[in-house]
């Protein structure tokens, strides 16, 4: 019978992929070589399971017998031995020992050992080479073997090596897994320390025990009188260096490819933990995957720990060490607290009280769980407690276990809890607002084409950045690229819901149809999330981008279908905008989004949201200024009339007066494109707002303002210019100069001045 | 950038109604004038211009309404303008083209009227 876990660390163990640890190397083979001088000490290596431990005694291993050859005898010869594999009769545990033991000294001693794993050939072929004292101990195993002396056959066995070597060689146990001897029947805890001791006293004999209970292993130590004489050397994760290096071989061997900047992420999500490292990468391999970016990182580490590789893992592991189905639930919902919610246990009884069951019960599952190095008193090596892949791992468990959740929904949960844990309440009016207007919107959005400068912010910024908004109306004119949009179906706000500070939902969720065909294929799908905080972080980016390829799957959409769209109101920083761009995600700000309301005509929702703003203007005896260049073309005069809008919502006038300002700079401008003759084909607007009243120039540089003649002006009977803007506002001018001519309208604000509706002086 | 269009809608009767979204200036105006010229071709003399959707007007935009004033009254049709927003009222009052035509605070009123007497 061989137990859980014999394909470990030792069959799988490559050197040349041994990354790291150098610090413990050293130390471990210095204590090894001066076990030549008899002053070598032992070490008790301890650490989480599956951290390294094994693989840093086989490298130990590995050094030891590359510096064997070039020392004189007596030379180390290091012996490896798992007691993962013993049986838990203490007979048959001698007897594997000696055959192990057999085996490797022959292979150290340059012999190929017989085919057969068989005790007595062994033992002739070490008598072959002159060292007789085998066939004594062999004799003394039959004999207790034959009267079923379990304690004295085993204190035979572990005597043995000690009696080998003489001068040439002195062995160096490398004794791995060693919490496994709890379970020998029949032997007092520590038997084997008993039998040792007299060994490891003598300085001769180093001694690398490596367990991951120490809390086991030291109170046996303790109760011999030996924990003085052993070191402790506590095997963590790897240092982020070597673990990097790791990913190297693993990576290249099996063909897989992995950015380098996310190798670092990647290690540290696995915790830096060799064996998870190698899972991971058999993972993606295994599925034929690529490792392209963050968001399809955090994808397959997800789906590994719930049906994947780590799953199997660490499931086996409970499986075997719990097989009752209730105690194994009860032992991952009790982990699951200690582990992910880092819940803390002072006491055994603080343990129970997680689990809900009574004493006796904890305690069961406690015992269980100490199969594999879950002991009672490890509840102290805080370490273990943060291993993130069993962390994950339980989470899974207890998601699918207790709440009924299906895989991919805790694989997403998974995603969602690593990428983001950012708090959600903070502006959240604010982007309630903010996702209302996007709603309204995209309502309203009817298979219109809008200029695609809207949406990417980055060209955006990049074409009108450190500009103001004015400008950059005027300059959407000349942006060529348009973008179709889709006829919205329906909207739908969606709601965040938070549960352990994640994510799951969009902020808006919008069905559309191209071309109003209401086919699958002219599906269009927005998702749409809307940032109200200071700085749109990339883990907010990576969040999103992991909600919609979950969309995309869940849909089956083909690319292109989901068209995802972050607003935001704040900052972003380069690497930000270059995750966007690579992720292909619409990012707008909220001042594109401005021009989005006023080209969707809906000024009125937005003026809502101006109110807020507080009318410090009135009070203010400086006149505020505001400028904007104008380029003559067709219908730019709808931009001069929204910055028009602009500063008198600033000045909280009201709406009848700001439609006759809107009017006025309209026919200015129209008057001015039409009669200039402008060079430079821009004009100039000023607009000027003080308490009293607001001014607005229009200024061209053309040759020269002819005053409209009324109706003979053109077939068409235009040149309403004039006429109307007298009517609109309280006092037009008009200056022309050598350098062109500007319009000075005037719209005094003080109630009385102006207040009177237009006259109507044409009514018959 | 011009995504702006005339709808129009046959209210039965030979009349129907226009409807005037967006910015009214010499784009749409071309366009209001074809689809009302549209219409009468097509033996409607009844129309309704709606000017509720209507964000903005200049006045080369009036003189496409007077063209079609003219044209109405060639025709002897009848032409209402209805849910006019303030400004605009007083627009059409100030550059008199007001005197030409009735208005409306609401199409249903204004296609009553014409239920009633034409």
């Amino acid at each position: 019978m061989r137990l859980l876990w014999s394909y470990g660390a030792e069959s799988s163990f490559r050197p040349e992929e041994f990354f790291g640890r150098e610090e413990e190397l050293t130390a471990l083979l210095r204590v090894c070589l001066e076990g030549k001088s008899g002053i070598g000490s032992s070490v008790l290596i301890y650490g989480p399971p599956n951290i390294g431990k094994s693989s840093l005694l086989l490298k130990l291993k590995t050094e030891l017998q590359s510096v064997t050859g070039a020392t004189a005898p007596p030379r180390p010869f290091p012996f490896y031995y798992s007691f993962s594999k013993i049986l838990s009769h203490p007979l048959a545990l001698s007897q594997h020992f000696l055959q192990e033991y057999l085996w490797q000294l022959l292979v150290f001693l340059g012999e190929s050992p017989p085919a057969a794993f068989d005790l007595d050939a062994l033992c002739e072929s070490l008598g072959a080479l002159g060292h007789m004292e085998c066939r004594d101990f062999l004799s003394a195993h039959r004999r207790y073997s034959d009267k079923g002396d379990g304690l004295s056959a085993l204190a035979n066995a572990f005597s043995f090596p000690f009696a080998t070597g003489g001068n040439l060689w002195y062995p160096v146990f490398l004794f791995d897994d060693f919490q496994y001897t709890i379970k020998l029947q029949n032997m007092p805890d520590g038997a084997i320390f008993s039998i040792l001791r007299p060994h490891i006293k003598s300085g001769h004999f180093p001694m690398i025990i490596s367990g991951s209970s120490p809390g086991h292993v030291t109170s046996s130590l303790k109760r011999e009188g030996l924990y003085g004489s052993f070191q402790l050397i506590e095997v963590g994760g790897l240092s982020q260096e070597a673990s990097m290096k790791a990913w190297i071989p693993l990576f290249e061997r099996r063909n897989i490819a992995m950015p380098e900047k996310l190798m670092s992420r990647a290690a540290a999500r696995l915790g830096h933990v060799p064996i998870y490292q190698r899972m991971f990468a058999e993972e993606v391999s295994f599925r034929n995957a690529q490792i392209e970016d963050e968001v399809g990182f955090e994808n397959l580490y997800a789906l590994s720990v719930t049906e994947g590789k780590l799953n199997r893992y660490w499931r086996e592991f409970f499986e075997n060490a719990i097989p009752d189905r209730m105690s194994r639930a009860r032992a991952v919902r009790f982990l699951k607290r200690v582990i992910c919610d880092h819940f803390p246990i002072d006491t055994f009884e603080g343990a129970f009280s997680l689990m809900g069951s009574t004493p006796e019960e904890g305690n069961e599952i406690l015992s269980a769980l100490e199969f594999k190095g879950l002991l009672k008193s490890d509840f102290e090596h805080i370490q273990f407690l943060r291993d993130p892949v069993l962390a994950d791992f339980l989470g899974w468990a207890f998601e699918r276990g207790v709440q009924g959740k299906n895989t991919s929904q805790v694989a997403a949960a998974i995603v969602q809890a690593k990428i983001s844990r950012s708090p959600l309440e903070e502006g959240r009016e604010e982007r309630e607002r903010s996702a209302a207007l996007a709603k309204e919107m995209m309502r309203r959005w009817d298979c219109r084409e809008v200029p695609t400068l809207l949406f990417e912010f980055g060209r955006f910024r990049e074409k009108f950045g450190g500009k103001g908004l004015l400008e950059v109306m005027i300059g959407l004119e000349k942006d060529p690229g348009t973008m179709r949009l889709p006829k919205v179906s329906s909207v739908s706000t969606g709601y965040r819901t938070r549960r352990d500070g994640s994510r799951f939902d969009f902020d808006l969720v919008a069905y559309g149809f191209h071309e109003g065909d209401f086919s699958e294929e002219n599906l269009v799908i927005w998702a749409v999330d809307v940032h109200s905080e200071k700085t749109l972080t990339h883990t907010a980016v990576e969040h999103f981008e992991n909600r919609c390829r979950l969309l995309s799957l869940e849909k089956s959409l083909k690319p292109g279908q989901l068209r995802k769209w972050i607003i935001f109101d704040g900052a972003a920083d380069s690497t930000v905008m270059e995750m966007v761009s690579r992720y292909g995600i619409h990012l707008t700000h909220q001042t594109q989004m401005r021009l989005f309301l006023n080209l969707f005509g809906m000024e009125e929702l937005e003026t809502v949201r101006e109110e807020k703003r507080p009318s410090e203007p009135r009070g203010e005896e400086k006149p505020l200024e505001f400028e904007l260049v104008l380029p003559i073309k067709a219908d730019t005069e709808v931009v001069a009339a929204r910055v028009a809008e602009e500063v008198a919502a600033y000045a909280s006038l009201d709406k009848d007066t700001v439609d006759r300002i809107k009017m006025a700079i309209i026919e200015a401008c129209i008057n001015a494109f039409e009669h200039s003759g402008s060079t430079t084909g821009k004009i100039r607007l000023r607009y000027v707002l003080s308490p009293e009243r607001i001014e607005l120039f229009v200024q061209d540089d053309g040759k020269g303002f002819r005053p409209s003649k009324g109706d003979d002006e053109s077939k068409r009977g235009r040149g309403w210019g004039l006429k109307l803007i007298s009517e609109l506002v309280d006092d037009v001018d008009i200056i022309t100069g050598e350098n062109g001519t500007t319009v000075r309208m005037v719209k005094n604000l003080r109630s009385g001045d102006g207040e009177g509706t237009i006259t109507s002086k044409d009514e018959g | 950038m011009s995504y702006l269009t005339v709808k129009t809608r046959e209210a039965g009767g030979g009349v129907s109604v226009v409807y005037v979204n967006g910015y009214l200036n010499n784009l749409l105006g071309e366009q209001v004038e074809h689809a009302v010229w549209d219409l009468l071709e097509a033996g409607q003399h009844g129309i309704v211009l709606e000017f509720g959707e209507t964000r903005l007007i200049n006045s080369i935009g009036i003189s496409f309404l007077i063209g079609i004033v003219e044209r109405m009254r060639e025709r002897n049709g009848t032409l209402a303008f209805c849910s006019l927003a303030r400004i605009h009222r007083e627009l059409f009052q100030v550059t008199g083209v007001s005197r030409y035509i009735r208005i409306f605070d609401s199409e249903a009123e204004a296609l009553a009227f014409f239920a009633q007497n034409v």
